[in-house]
Formats: C-alpha cells, structure tokens, sequence
C-alpha cells in the first residue's frame, strides 16, 4: 500500500461504505418489521375433514399426498381432553366391516395401523361396551391422510381428532405444496405456537 | 352378525345407517353404531387413577436451530474466506463445499436458502403485512456483506446449489466469452420476474425461486417430475460447462456479482511476479481470469487456479484496487 491512496482506492472504499450501510439499513428495516419465523398450520375451522357443516364428503387426503417430504409434515392428533374414549371408535374401526367373535369390527379404518388402542380405567367385564379406551396416534406411522379425522366428526364423533402440522418434520418451505392444493385455503403461515 | 357387504366406508352411508338403527324395529343384523358419549369423560368417570395424557405436539422449531443455521452460515463464509484468501486451498474448498452440501442441502433440504429469500424480502419491502423472519433476514444479508468486503465466497463453497455443480464439473469446457456474457444477461431476467411475480397486484406472491429450485428435489429425494428432470438436464450440462445455473440462472449470484465488483479484498491470482504462463486462465471453467487476473464479478472463488499454478506463492494483495476489465 502507498503512503498516498490514490483517487480509486478513495472512491472504492466510499462505494464500500455506502454499500454496507445500505445493506445494514436494509437489515435494520427488515427487522423492524420482522418477527419470530412462522410455521405453517392448518386452520381446522377450515380444513375439511374437521370443518362443521361439511358433511357428505370424502376424506381429503391432500395432505398425506402433496407434501414434498416423503412422508408427509402433516400428523393426525387426538386432543384426549376432547375424546370421547369410545369403545367402538369409528375413527379406530372400520365400523362397516364384518364383526369378529368379540363384537368387534374386525378391519380398522386407518390404512397405515396408526392408531393404538389402550383399555384403561375400572374394566366393566360383564358390559364391555361400557368401557373406555385411551386412542394414541403412532406418529412414525400416520402420514396425515385424515380417514380416522373425518371419521370422527360430528355427529359420530366428537371432533378430538385433527390435522396438524408438525414442527418438527416440516422444512417450512416458502411454498408449501400442500398450501398450493388445499381446497379449502386451511393452509396458513402463523407464528409458530409456543406451547 | 352378517358382514355389511357395501364397500368402504362412506359418511352419509353412515349417518343414515345410524339414522335407521335407531329405530328398534330393526333386526340385529350389523353394528349398531352410536356415539356412547355426549361429552369428553373425565378422569373420574374413567377410573383407576387414570390420567389424561397431554396432547402429542412438538415444539416449534426451537430458536437455538434458526440460530445455529445463521451460525453455521457465518462459519462457512469465514471459513470460506479464509481458505480462498489465506489458504488458497482447493482441497479445503472441496471439503467446505461437500460439508455445505450436507448441511444446507441435504440436513436443511434446501431452507432456507438466500436465494428464495430474495421474494421473501420483496414482500418484506411491499406488503406492510408481511412479517419476515428474523432468520430469512440474516441468511439473506450475510453472503451479501460477505460479497462486499471479499467476493462471492457465498457462491464457491457455501451454496449448496454451487457445491452440487461444482463436485460435477469433470471436463470443463470453455463457454464463448460472448455467449457467456449473453447468458450471463438470463439471470436479470430471472431476478426481474422473481420481483414481479411478488409485487404483481392482484394476486398472492408465488415464490418462483423456490418452485422451479432445480436441485432441491435431490436434496430432499422427491419432487414434481418436470424440475427433477431440469435439475438432471442442468447436472449433466454442469459436467462440460461450468455452474450454468450459477453463471446464468442464479438472481441472487447476480446481486452477489454487482456487490463483489466492489469488494474490498478478493481472490487473487500471482500479484507478485507471475509466470505469464496462463495455466490458471486454462483451469478456470468460469472465464473468470482475464489478463491473468481475476475479474472479481466472475470469480466464484472455487480456487481451482490455486491449484494449478505453478508457484501457488500467491497472495492476497492488501487493499489493491481490482484489475481493470478490458
């Protein structure tokens, strides 16, 4: 380096200094109005297989299909403040199908077995069907078609199933794919949720 | 009990299956389906000291991951500037570039990524609503920062879209300088739409960028059929012609070419009594040296001239101006 700095070394550090400030001025505004990053969520008010109203329909099972993980972000949950603990859970049961020796349906309505049936409480033994069962989602398993959540609406269930993105698995991709298909627009970016 | 031979199971089917067994004329002649409850039991109606377990949720992605892959970002530009400034190390920037693509590409699947983050700071720009998150602004500016003080050490080792392409080029080929600076023109084009297809009114930003990401479908081993095959088009082509997405795709290599053309220090080839012998020009598959000097928009830092100079006593010239362009 000369002692002297040239007319260039001038005009090259300015063009330095004004780009750093511009982009720091660009990095302070974008935080002003920047936030903790979002997730995407599904709105279950929206989302068809839970939506009140939308009876008649089949399950749609977009979420299971479109997401670009190879299996899905999207996880069924049982809100076990909500569940009925049925004895006969039509989201469990294939309720159509023929009955075993137990008087129980013999097929389950979950393609992937992703459910877990429990017995739990005080064992009624002479009335079986007057006893509970706790229903735990097998998360490695449940790819989120949503069968067992509109199985479980209203008015044969009691709506403790959802849809819901796990925070987990979801790459949170500017475009979410299942975003661009839902039919309902469920598909919403919030901040994420702390609990 | 006879087996309902109706096919699979179907909602109103159902409601009207539970409608008629309601009546008790009925025989007993399927499953007498009804909700048993009205209402969530609790813990006293079930018994047995049973405990409602809490709802199954993960947290969201904790912040101390959002930082660590700010983190990780500002290691691997250090560490990139320091092996294509200090170093000068082409083996340190094939292993940088295997090490970003492993944790960039493949770990993070491709997110968040500073060139998708050009649209999520359009947004930012237009839309009072749009919150952008702290993580897309940090991962947006740091290469950028980079870029003014040393060059575009982001593009050689630290993309993960650049390392695929680098570790590809086997037989590099020269590209026209015409032609290159023809295509060169593309990547405006592309930036121009990227900002279009965010400010356009009247509809909902589409983030471009990301959807035609022609190698995130390898990172994340799936995709729509149309972009996995233009990622392998443009993978087969980056064995001849260097990083074409690179060269003439990437807007965010555009932004990063502008700032580096001010940039305070960059790579340097032979500033001390050079050979004259041009073996670096030959090696570089970017047209990035001319007159034996490396033209800093160009230069992608990947330190391949390094390794072909004789010498290789090269250093980095403090504070000199860069060559002038022809």
């Amino acid at each position: 380096m000369s002692e002297q700095p040239t007319r260039r070394d001038v005009l090259g550090h300015a063009a330095r200094g004004a780009a750093l400030l511009g982009l720091g001025g660009l990095g302070a505004y974008l935080t002003r109005k920047g936030g903790p990053a979002g997730a995407w969520q599904i709105d279950t008010g929206l989302c068809i297989n839970t939506r009140l109203g939308l009876v008649g329909l089949d399950a749609c099972q977009l979420c299971a299909t479109t997401c670009v993980l190879p299996l899905s972000a999207v996880r069924a949950v049982n809100d076990h403040a909500k569940c009925g603990r049925c004895y006969i859970c039509p989201a469990y049961f294939d309720v159509k199908s023929a009955l075993d020796e137990h008087g129980l349906p013999s097929g389950k309505l979950c393609p992937r077995d992703a459910i877990v049936r429990k017995p739990i409480g005080d064992i009624d033994p002479r009335d079986p069907a007057n006893n509970y069962s706790e229903y735990v989602i097998d998360e490695l398993r449940c790819n989120g078609c949503g069968l067992c959540v509109l199985a479980c609406k209203e008015p044969a269930g009691l709506t403790s199933l959802r849809l819901e993105v796990r925070y987990n698995l979801c790459t949170n991709c500017n475009r979410c794919s299942i975003a661009q298909a839902c039919p309902k627009n469920a598909y919403e970016r919030r901040p994420a949720r702390t609990t | 009990m006879t087996k309902n031979g109706t096919g699979s199971f179907s909602l109103p089917l159902f409601v009207v299956v539970l409608a008629v067994a309601a009546s008790p004329a009925r025989a007993q002649q399927q499953l007498h389906y009804e909700r048993p409850v009205e209402a969530a039991p609790q813990a006293e109606d079930i018994g047995a000291g049973y405990v409602v377990p809490v709802v199954q949720h993960y947290p969201p992605r904790t912040q101390w991951r959002e930082v660590t892959d700010v983190a990780m970002l500002a290691a691997a530009l250090a560490i990139g500037t320091w092996l294509a400034l200090r170093r000068r190390s082409r083996t340190g920037f094939l292993l940088l570039a295997i090490g970003c693509l492993a944790y960039f590409g493949f770990y993070r699947q491709g997110c968040v990524c500073p060139i998708g983050a050009i649209q999520n700071v359009t947004a930012a720009l237009v839309y009072p609503q749009y919150a952008i998150p702290y993580v897309v602004v940090a991962i947006f500016l740091l290469p950028l920062v980079c870029a003014v003080l040393f060059g575009r050490i982001f593009c050689g080792g630290v993309c993960p879209l650049g390392a695929i392409q680098e570790l590809v080029l086997l037989k590099p080929l020269r590209v026209p300088a015409r032609l290159d600076k023809a295509l060169g023109w593309l990547k405006w084009v592309y930036l121009g739409l990227a900002v279009w297809f965010v400010v356009r009114p009247a509809a909902k930003p589409d983030f471009i960028i990301c959807r035609y990401d022609p190698f995130v479908g390898f990172f994340r081993f799936t995709g729509p059929l149309n972009i996995l095959l233009l990622g392998a088009g443009l993978l087969v082509l980056a064995v001849f012609i260097g990083r074409p997405y690179c060269r003439f795709l990437c807007p965010y290599g555009g932004l990063l070419s502008l700032l580096s053309r001010i940039s305070w220090r960059g790579v340097t080839v032979t500033p001390d009594k050079e050979l004259d012998c041009g073996l670096c020009a030959e090696a570089c598959p970017y047209g990035a040296i001319k007159n034996l000097r490396a033209t800093r928009p160009a230069c992608l830092a990947c330190a391949r001239c390094f390794r072909h100079c004789p010498r290789h006593r090269v250093q980095t010239t403090g504070g000199q101006a860069p060559p002038a362009t022809p």
